[in-house]
Order: structure tokens, then sequence, then C-alpha cells
């Protein structure tokens, strides 16, 4: 997914980690069980968000 | 007579089964059109989707193809878009698929209480985001021209100047950074100031996303319908109070409510 994403514009970045990181999460019967989306998805957060740097952090507070 | 698919049903977002929601449009899996499926005071807004591709399996590995996640995202948030153009709404995350509408209608009974509570503090308001961006040059020349000038010492020895160096620019970086956390606070305290509710998230990773300048602040707010205009005043003020900086703010909506939902589930 990586080197994909790096070339992906800010928009798309942004959507995918709304979709995938918030909203109500409701198990569904297929079921997609939420356990097996969060595996895809926490390499996908990693590369999505930056670590918090001590600016971030002061905003935070 | 087997040779039929089987089929599931993707879930985009849930509404009051009073508010109208669009006309059928293409769904995630573009052979086939959304539908309503209503449960008491709720209705959701769903579409079939071949479980081929959309079952657990299937998205275990489709996830992880760009591409396939790029074109399913993009469907999902078009259609919660369309919807939230008449109606009050909960977006649903990504990937939330039901056996039939049996399913859904169980989903909508078990969980009435809390979406109904989510409609309520929705309702008469639009999600909004806010990205602050400053260009890096332009704060560290402001923390510069702000920090003590001159260099009394620069006729001492190359050791004592040296040192003299290190610490002044140990200095300005603090200054930048001071300032960058000052200009992200006090815009993001003008902005909550106007809304119902607000949400900081991270700032987005510069290589990845790919925009120009420091990213300080990425953030959600939930503002009363009438006070969408102030917010764009507020922000176009801010920017223009800051523009010796650099600064830009980007806003966009209103957008599905994703940052003002309940974010645990059942």
């Amino acid at each position: 997914v990586s080197e994909e994403l790096v070339h992906q514009d800010v928009a798309l970045v942004d959507l995918i980690d709304r979709l995938l990181g918030s909203g109500v999460v409701i198990a569904g019967d297929i079921t997609l069980s939420v356990a097996g989306i969060d595996l895809v998805y926490v390499g996908l957060r990693a590369l999505v968000s930056s670590v918090a740097t001590a600016e971030q952090k002061a905003i935070a507070r | 007579v087997a040779a039929v698919a089987e089929r599931g049903l993707w879930a985009y977002c849930v509404a009051r089964a009073s508010d109208p929601l669009p006309e059928p449009l293409p769904g995630v899996d573009p052979e086939y059109a959304t539908a309503r499926v209503e449960h008491g005071p709720l209705a959701a807004l769903v579409s079939e989707v071949a479980l081929d591709e959309y079952g657990e399996e299937a998205l275990r590995r489709n996830l992880n193809d760009f591409a396939w996640l790029e074109r399913v995202a993009r469907a999902h948030e078009g259609v919660l878009e369309r919807a939230l153009e008449d109606a009050t709404l909960v977006p649903l995350r990504l990937c939330t698929i039901f056996a039939d509408e049996a399913g859904v209608r169980a989903m909508l009974s078990a969980r009435e209480a809390d979406l109904g509570a989510a409609l309520e503090t929705l309702t008469g308001r639009e999600e909004w985001t806010v990205k602050l961006l400053v260009d890096r040059e332009a704060l560290k020349a402001a923390a510069g021209a702000e920090a003590p000038g001159g260099d009394p010492a620069a006729e001492a020895g190359s050791g004592a100047a040296y040192m003299l160096g290190r610490r002044r620019e140990r200095e300005l970086r603090e200054r930048a950074a001071e300032l960058a956390a000052g200009l992200a606070g006090e815009v993001h305290e003008r902005l909550r100031a106007g809304a119902v509710a607000a949400v900081i998230g991270r700032p987005q990773n510069r290589e990845l996303s790919g925009h120009a300048g420091d990213m300080l602040l990425n953030a959600a707010y939930l503002v009363e319908r009438d006070e969408v205009e102030s917010l764009r005043e507020r922000v176009a003020a801010l920017e223009a109070a800051h523009r010796a900086l650099g600064v830009r703010l980007e806003l966009r909506g209103p957008l599905p409510p994703y940052n003002f939902v309940p974010q645990e589930g059942a």
C-alpha cells in the first residue's frame, strides 16, 4: 500500500482516514469482523499519520 | 439454480425514517443501486454487493489493493454526500456489511437509542474541516526577527562563537515552534468559539499528503447551519491576519459528520 499511497492527493488520504478511522462502528453480520478491518487499517493509519511533533502536543494540551 | 453470486448489503449511513433519502444511486458495487431499509424510527441506506468481492476473505485482500480501496472509498463518500443534501445522517465506517435486510433491521433495532441520540446531536448542524498550513521559512524568519538580534561576542574566539551560534540556532528553532503552537492554538480557539463541538486530528504527514508547507492543525468543527457563514468569515480573517507567515487555511464542508458520531461501537 505504502508506495502507491505516497503518490495520492491529500484529499484521498484524508478521505480514507475519515472513512476507516472514524464513524460509528457497527459489526455487520457478514461480517467482516471489526478486528479484520483493524488489522488492515493499522498499517494504513501509520502511513496516514505523522508522528506528533512538539507543536502538535502543545495544541492538544 | 446456484449460479447467482451470493450477495450482501453494504450500509452507508443511518437516518431518520422520516427524512428523505436519495433516489436509487449506483452503489459501491456498481452493479447494484442504493435502497433504504427501515425499522421503527430509523432508516439505513444500503446497496447490494457481490460477496465474491466484498465478503470477508475478499475484503482482506481488496482493502490492501489501493486502487480498489480508492474506488470504494470515493463511491461510499459520493453516496453519503448526496444523502447529506436532504437528510441528517450518521455515517457508518467503510465495509459495514450485512447478510440481508433482516440483519440491517436487527442492527437498527439494537442500536436505536444511540443512533437516535447521534441524529439528535447532528440535526441542523454541519461538519467542516480546517487545515492550517504555514510556510516553514516564513515562520523561521519571523522567529529570527523577534529574537534578540546582534551577536556581541562575534569577536570572541572561534570556539565561543561556534557555541553561541549553536545556541542561537536552537533558540530560533524553539521560538519558531512556539510561534507555530501559538498560531495553531489561536486558530483553533477562534474557530471552536463558533462551533458546537470540535475535534483535533493528527496533522498529516507531508511526504504522504503532498501538501505544501507545514500542517500545524487538522481539525473538524460541528457548526450550526446558520453559523457556517460566520465560520467562513473567521477563517478568512485569520488567514488575512497571518498572511506574513504564509498561512493558508483550507476549509472543507459540509462533510458527512464522521468526526461527530459515537466512536465506540457494539
